[in-house]
């Protein structure tokens, strides 16, 4: 199937979101540290684990003062792209062209305060089952690496729901109107109050439509170009016809639901109401 | 025949204010008729029913599936009232005149925001959540599972257990939106 609207927003929505949290919120800490060994048997044989504490690494270098990485120390020495090092941006990992499993690893990156996920499950399912590994963001004194693919919090998941076109001129000109969610899981209050406040002054904020042909990551989540600029990515897309905010109200679970939940994360919701102009089937 | 120019001014003093009284109280007849009209579309809309109905009410509204009924979905307390806020802010509704000119006059209905009305209806576990909006744009199950859980679970710890919270999806209906928007263009008519 072709890309449709409804990917392109996906696309350029999780981008938007990321940069803006990130940007707005300052919300990502520079770190250095050891990598550790572990079996990944996803990957192919000729590459070995090397992993950081912490999932999911800021990539986009138009952050100020992110620490964006493009290599990893082995042994002392630098190793990048070049030398077959894969930086997978999302479990927090080098994938390391070797067969060893004993070598030191070490770099510095900047981790996101909040991990993004883009999900398909009910609100429900997300905050009741207590399935989430919980990836502080304060160091611990006994650290390993973190297990990849599984999802981690504190973290966002995004998601998008209803969508309703409305005659909006002469000519076919629609007003599209998607409703978007995003469940933050907070590990304290003052995280989930950042997060809120940010998103609740992102009313009437355009962002443009970014296909997905443009997303800057490959299959293992390192960059395709090895580099990436939010910045300059949206602005190679500027085709006049952004998505906006038209509307967006944030709340928090109570804290009496919380704690019927037996949970120890501080939940909080932000409902977007997204909105594009166009004719359809463009 | 032409009136004597002091009568035709005496009339021209008198006859707004003779008119002034009839205009506004025909205006204020069909007014409170239009008024009564919308809150009574509003107490007879299915989702209200429901809702009034309390816990045991059956899912008239259709918006479950028949599995439960809004109140227990939503997730309200036995004795909550949810409807009665938005009532009051519809019984609200007045109108207040804005020209005059020579007789004629021109009224300004303020209808409730709809915004204003969905503050008014907060969802019972997150208070900048409206459960009146979910209704017409849809509502997760949280509400429902937190009921069970706390009907269900002294210890809280329902949370390690997955319950099914639905067997099928929300099923959106148009709600006070639409009421708001059909009442807009029916005072806009009045004459």
């Amino acid at each position: 199937m072709i890309e449709q609207f409804q990917h392109k927003l996906t696309n350029s929505f999780m981008l938007w979101f990321d940069n803006y949290l990130l940007t707005k919120g300052q919300a990502f800490t520079n770190t250095t540290g050891n990598f550790y060994n572990y079996t990944d048997t996803r990957i192919g044989s000729s590459y070995k684990a090397y992993g950081s504490p912490y999932k999911q690494w800021v990539a986009d270098s138009s952050i100020a003062g992110a620490n964006i990485p493009n290599g990893v120390y082995v042994d002392g020495s630098f190793s990048g792209r070049n030398d077959g090092v894969i930086l997978d941006f999302d479990n927090g990992r080098a994938l390391l062209e070797t067969n060893s499993s004993s070598l030191s690893v070490t770099g510095s990156f900047a981790v996101k305060d909040f991990n993004i996920y883009y999900s398909n499950e009910t609100e429900e399912d997300l905050i009741v089952e207590n399935k989430y590994m919980v990836n502080s963001r304060i160091p611990s004194i006994s650290q390993s690496y973190i297990d990849p693919y599984d999802q981690a919090v504190p973290a966002i998941f995004l998601s998008l729901a209803s969508m309703d076109n409305r005659g909006f001129a002469l000519g076919g000109l629609q007003e599209t109107s998607v409703r978007g969610n995003a469940v933050v899981l907070a590990e304290n209050p003052y995280q989930l109050d950042g997060v809120l406040s940010i998103f609740a002054d992102s009313k009437d904020e355009a962002f443009n439509a970014i296909p997905m042909t443009g997303n800057p990551f490959n299959e293992y989540y390192d960059l395709k170009d090895g580099t990436y600029s939010y910045t300059d990515l949206k602005n190679q897309y500027s085709d006049g016809k952004p998505f906006y905010i038209n509307d967006s109200t944030t709340s928090k679970l109570t804290d009496k639901a919380r704690k019927s939940l037996a949970n120890d994360l501080y939940v909080g919701f932000i409902d977007f109401d997204i909105q594009q102009h166009r004719y359809r089937h463009q | 025949m032409k009136l004597p120019a002091d009568v035709q001014k005496s009339l021209e003093k008198q006859v707004p204010k003779v008119l002034k009284r009839d205009f506004e109280s025909t205006f204020k007849n069909k007014f409170e008729e239009l008024k009564n009209e919308m809150i009574k579309e509003f107490l007879t809309h299915p989702v209200t029913i429901e809702i009034k109905d309390g816990p045991s009410a059956s899912n008239i509204s259709g918006t479950l599936g028949g599995a439960t009924n809004l109140f227990a979905f939503i997730g309200f307390n036995e004795g909550d009232d949810p409807i009665t806020p938005i009532l009051e802010i519809l019984q609200n509704t007045k109108y207040r005149r804005t020209k005059e000119n020579k007789g004629a006059q021109e009224f300004t209905v303020d209808l409730p925001q709809i915004k204003e009305i969905f503050s008014a209806a907060p969802m019972p576990w997150a208070s900048g959540r409206s459960w009146a909006q979910g209704i017409e744009v849809g509502i997760s199950g949280i509400g429902y599972l937190l009921r069970k859980n706390s009907s269900n679970s002294r210890s809280g710890a329902a949370i390690q257990s997955r319950t099914k919270v639905r067997g099928g999806k929300f099923q959106n209906v148009p709600y006070i939106s639409a009421i708001i928007r059909k009442y807009e263009k029916k005072f806009s008519k009045l004459k």
